[in-house]
């Protein structure tokens, strides 16, 4: 008996002091002021925080804590100076020479000079990453404080790889472990990698900017399903919301949205399938969606307006060209008449398109309006984007069979079938010059998945790519959008089905003030961190 | 055996036991069909999404709600559970096949004997959902895959029953008489093996059902199966958990109180076929 009282007693104060414990650690609230703790708009980068490598790069992501770029964007958009002092383009384009900051020290206590910058673009080039630096012959430094870079041909956009890539520290660099060890000259140093969970940083002493008002941040990486469950325990300040989410109110927090020029649309093969296939098989070409007639009519008959109400409720704007946010966006040529199913039937039946058995779908000449559209199964939003379209399209006569599946297997199928596709880049060599000039299908390249090819537009592209300032380059890509009744956009050649622009929004705590952000930043939200502030500090 | 119980059973209305089996069955299976019927006849693309009414809770018009795209959980929900009983009726024919097979097989001789055994003890080692898993994908996944993935797991439980039947049948004096009359293995094992375990097949088939619907809904919810914008009933109750937190408790709630109550109709239709093919096992 007394040993089972003893047992009884010895079991209770044991259990008493681990609910007590966990109650203790799991509730450490840090209430420091200028800690903060965000979500971005990205996934937790698989490679770690390298901007050579990874999906990631090429936007700002984390890169803006940790590493500084040459140059960057001020409030009205404009490139101006970062760690660059100027920079100048030979006539014939194939160098450019840029002068770097002389008093830039990496959060190691080392010089950052021409050699890291150099060293950077190098490695960028085989780094195998999203970064294509294939025109680049090589990046010299010149002296300390002045690089060059040759070109293999004149490259209007290498300004976009000035502003976008991150300068690593040349010394001890290694492309395998560099990700979990970044050294930049960012306002913030990379203090722990929990993966799978968090990255904490702490700020830069180092940093030659404006000194950051917050000490600590902190970026989470959760499941989709979890990020308003951050805002609702407020555990964190800023968390990016889902579509799921963005009906919902939090107390203490705003939804704020944010452009990003995160177009979104659908990918149509342009060509026959004569039977072509690529190096690894995979089927060429759909003999419904390479007749102009059918993707001039869903880009007419599409109500792009009713899907950004619906699908995107309110956070986002219609898309006709993919571009249509940038400067270098031709929407007021390149668009078509928006959910004009009238006019969209018209020009199925003058093109042969009829119903002949009645079964609600056209055909002619014995194919059938039916094709299949591809979409990534754990992308809410473009799942919902592939069902209202197919939808849509059936009241039209057209057939669109939905298939939900992984990316390897859309990679095999885009170029024979529809994809639910996404263009989020700032840089016209992605946007517009792979995006719309003629290539060979090359597997797994999802740039120009649905093969348009028109060489009157190639021409205009490739005059772009040789302009030497960013005006008349902005004009060519305009121009490649719609040219005498030619181009990319809806109302020229109709390569693609694009329909929205697809804000990102975010619960952002009401003490959090982030300043101004600059156009288009939705995706990379930390871009401005150092301007972020917290208003109320007795929280 | 007196049926003069004290203790008697619950009684609706007076009928022997052997009507009460067939009754019950009989209602289960009226259920089950009627579901499966109205199944076949829904247009699956008159689901259409209607974002103005996005997650109505139950009402009226809609008796389960509407999810996230505003389309009729009821409608979804049947289509769903539908799709789940054709995946387990496909999957039940693959592994009734198999193990019909194997169990006679097992019949030929001790080396074929030992074999499906090893066989029978390879499947089971493995944890069924990754197998599950491994082969659908291994077929392509989708529809196909999932049957595959179903189909080829479930048979270990029959194929083992009937290897013991089996090996019960062979000691048999008429068996023995047979082989000595130099009948083939095949013929032995065609004209008087099976026909005496139909039964036990029955039984086992229609055991499996429930097993078969349960292991599509699981590996469709872990997203291996079909593809979200199908309304099986493993994507549904897999999206529902994203609005778990916002409330909408509706669109878990009917999905699954419907997959469980088509699971027990089919548990007791094959307790109760047992009860009548297998008297001995009536009273226990």
């Amino acid at each position: 008996m007394n040993k089972t009282r003893k047992i009884v007693i010895v079991a209770i104060v044991v259990i008493i002091i681990i609910v007590a414990g966990a109650a203790y650690y799991g509730n450490i609230v840090d209430d420091d002021p200028t800690h903060i703790v965000v979500t971005n708009g990205q996934d937790e980068p698989d490679s770690g925080f390298n901007p050579l490598t990874g999906w990631g790069c090429g936007h700002q992501n984390f890169n803006t804590l940790i590493f500084s770029t040459l140059l960057t964007t001020d409030d009205n958009g404009n490139f101006t100076n970062d760690l660059a002092t100027g920079y100048n383009i030979s006539d014939d384009g194939l160098t450019w020479t840029v002068g770097i900051r002389d008093d830039v020290l990496f959060s190691d206590n080392t010089t950052l000079t021409a050699k890291d910058v150099a060293f950077t673009f190098n490695t960028a080039k085989t780094s195998n990453s999203e970064l294509d630096m294939s025109n680049l012959v090589e990046a010299v430094a010149v002296d300390n404080y002045t690089v060059k870079f040759h070109l293999e041909e004149p490259q209007s956009t290498f300004i976009y790889n000035l502003r976008y890539v991150g300068i690593v520290k040349a010394d001890g660099y290694d492309n395998e472990t560099f990700g979990e060890n970044p050294i930049g000259s960012g306002p913030y140093k990379l203090v722990q990698w929990d993966k799978g969970e968090q990255a904490i940083f702490e700020v830069n002493e180092n940093y030659y900017g404006e000194t950051p008002y917050f000490t600590q941040v902190t970026l989470l990486f959760p499941d989709e399903s979890s990020l308003i469950q951050l805002a609702k325990s407020g555990e964190a300040d800023v968390v990016q919301a889902t579509l799921t989410d963005v009906n919902q109110t939090v107390e203490g927090y705003t939804l704020v949205d944010m452009p990003a020029g995160r177009a979104q649309g659908i990918s149509l093969p342009n060509s026959n399938n004569t039977g072509q296939t690529t190096e690894d098989g995979n089927p060429i070409g759909n003999n419904v969606t390479a007749d102009e007639s059918i993707r001039k009519a869903l880009n007419i008959g599409i109500d792009r307006q009713t899907i950004v109400d619906s699908v995107y409720q309110g956070h986002g704007a219609v898309e006709y060209t993919g571009v249509d946010s940038r400067e270098y966006g031709n929407a007021e040529e390149g668009s078509v008449s928006d959910g004009d199913v009238a006019t969209a039937n018209q020009t199925l039946e003058e093109a042969g398109w009829v119903d002949s058995d009645g079964d609600g779908i056209r055909e002619k000449d014995g194919v059938r309006a039916s094709f299949k559209l591809y979409y990534p199964s754990d992308d809410s939003a473009r799942q919902a984007l592939a069902t209202v379209i197919s939808e849509q399209a059936k009241t039209m006569g057209i057939e669109i069979e939905l298939v939900g599946t992984d990316w390897d297997t859309i990679y095999d199928n885009m170029f024979s079938s529809a994809v639910v596709m996404q263009q989020t880049s700032a840089d016209p060599y992605r946007s517009v010059y792979q995006q719309y000039h003629s290539k060979e299908y090359t597997d797994d390249d999802y740039m120009n998945p649905n093969g348009y090819n028109n060489s009157a537009i190639d021409t205009i592209l490739e005059a772009g790519m040789t302009a030497t300032d960013q005006e008349t380059a902005n004009e060519y890509w305009k121009e490649a959008a719609y040219n005498d009744g030619e181009g990319f956009s809806p109302n020229g050649d109709a390569p693609w089905l694009w329909v929205a622009t697809y804000d990102y929004s975010y619960f952002v705590a009401d003490d959090i003030d982030m300043g101004t952000a600059a156009e288009n930043n939705g995706q990379d939200v930390l871009m401005n961190i150092v301007e972020w502030t917290r208003t109320n500090t007795t929280s | 055996m007196t049926n003069k119980n004290e203790t008697k059973q619950w009684t609706l209305y007076n009928a022997n036991l052997r009507t009460k089996t067939l009754v019950i069955i009989g209602l289960s299976l009226l259920v089950l069909v009627l579901i499966f019927v109205s199944y076949l006849f829904i247009d699956t693309s008159s689901i259409t999404t209607n974002f103005a009414n996005a997650n109505q809770a139950p009402s009226l018009s809609h008796i389960f709600g509407t999810d996230w795209m505003g389309r009729d959980m009821f409608t979804r929900t049947l289509s769903g559970i539908g799709l789940s009983i054709g995946v387990g009726a496909f999957a039940s024919i693959i592994s009734t096949i198999v193990a019909i097979t194997l169990g006679l097989l097992s019949s030929f001789n001790k080396f074929f004997d030992e074999l499906v055994a090893w066989i029978i003890d390879l499947f089971n080692s493995i944890p069924h959902i990754l197998l599950i898993i491994l082969i659908s994908i291994s077929f392509g996944g989708g529809f196909y895959g999932v049957i595959m993935g179903v189909g080829l797991t479930h048979w270990t439980p029959l194929a083992r029953v009937l290897r013991a039947e089996v090996k019960k049948i062979k000691t048999t004096d008429y068996v023995k008489l047979s082989s000595q009359l130099g009948k083939s293995k095949i013929w032995i094992a065609t004209k008087h093996i099976l026909p005496l375990v139909t039964s036990q097949i029955i039984v086992g088939v229609i055991l499996m059902f429930p097993h078969a619907i349960m292991h599509e809904a699981s590996i469709t919810f872990l997203g291996f199966g079909l593809p979200p914008h199908e309304p099986a009933i493993g994507v549904i109750l897999s999206e529902s958990m994203n609005y778990l937190s916002a409330g909408y408790w509706w669109l878990a709630l009917f999905p699954g109180l419907t997959l469980l109550i088509v699971v027990l109709l089919f548990d007791l239709i094959g307790e109760n076929v047992e009860k009548l093919l297998n008297p001995e096992t009536a009273q226990t």
